[in-house]
């Protein structure tokens, strides 16, 4: 359905039972967020949002490991804010502190960004409300590049649903 | 179902990944394999104490030893971080599994909502 310029996409489409505003602070605002984000066993012990445009966010998933806790940052920037109907942010993986983890920190070759954007939309239907979210990867500068990105978001997407299984 | 996905070996390869020492190994393996000594050399660590975090990359699959004996130069094996489906095949179910529970706790907050719902 996307025209994102990237194969690598998820597009969800849901009915959620509650109304705009309540559906709007799932995602903005921290206390409701950390109920909902981490899937299974995974839970979100930090998250800082400044929801405007430009502001950061930073959020902390924890899974327990059969090698113990394991905690992942991950950092990003609000690039569209309208209330009670589109959200879009950046996701990157990060250090607590926000800092974007360098691709060579991160095994990588230099020059291979590991951002991906999370667009969310909402739109009222008799006080319900249909929510749409697409997670894209940002298209890569070089063909090489989306291997190894991946294959991290791949590992990031794992580790959430680890304690799942 | 994602079954053939080798779970332990998964979050073994986590693990590995999870240690900045390891991860810098890795980042100088994408340039080109090196021995254990060129490995050792950036670090202020004892033999030992490298060779051990090169065990783990190795247990993970992350890092293949070649058979020249002594020497026995480092690789980098990207596969198993390559091994799982599709970025956006593996994302879904993370968030299927976040918007059933953002409705679970909708649902708590809202418990006169709870009743006859249950379509769509």
């Amino acid at each position: 359905m996307t025209d994102n310029g990237s194969a690598d996409a998820v597009e969800i489409e849901r009915i959620i039972d509650a109304p705009l505003a309540l559906v709007w602070q799932m995602w903005t605002d921290p206390k409701h967020f950390k109920a909902w984000y981490g899937p299974g066993g995974a839970t979100i012990p930090v998250a800082k949002m400044d929801v405007r445009v430009g502001g950061t966010r930073l959020v902390c998933m924890e899974v327990q490991t059969p090698n113990g806790p394991m905690r992942m940052w991950f950092a990003g920037e609000y690039r569209e804010v309208i209330e009670n109907e589109r959200l879009i942010y950046t996701e990157s993986i990060s250090d607590e502190n926000g800092h974007v983890s360098a691709p060579s920190d991160m095994g990588m070759p230099e020059g291979h960004p590991t951002t991906t954007e999370v667009r969310v939309e909402l739109k009222d239907i008799g006080g319900r409300t249909k929510m749409v979210m697409t997670h894209l990867g940002i298209p890569h500068d070089s063909a090489g590049a989306a291997g190894w990105a991946m294959a991290l978001d791949k590992l990031a997407a794992y580790i959430a649903t680890y304690s799942n299984r | 179902m994602a079954a053939t996905i080798d779970e332990d070996r998964l979050s073994e390869t986590f693990a590995a990944l999870a240690n900045s020492t390891r991860r810098a190994i890795l980042a100088r393996l994408a340039e080109g394999g090196a021995t254990v000594n060129e490995l050792a050399q950036p670090f202020e660590m004892k033999l030992p104490a490298i060779s051990k975090h090169i065990k783990v990359l190795e247990r993970a699959g992350l890092v293949v030893r070649g058979q020249r004996a002594q020497y026995r130069p480092c690789a980098l094996d990207p596969a198993p971080l390559e091994e799982v489906s599709t970025w956006a095949e593996r994302y879904r179910p993370v968030w299927e599994a976040r918007f059933d529970r953002m409705d679970d706790y909708l649902r708590q907050l809202q418990p006169r909502r709870k009743a006859g719902k249950d379509d769509d």
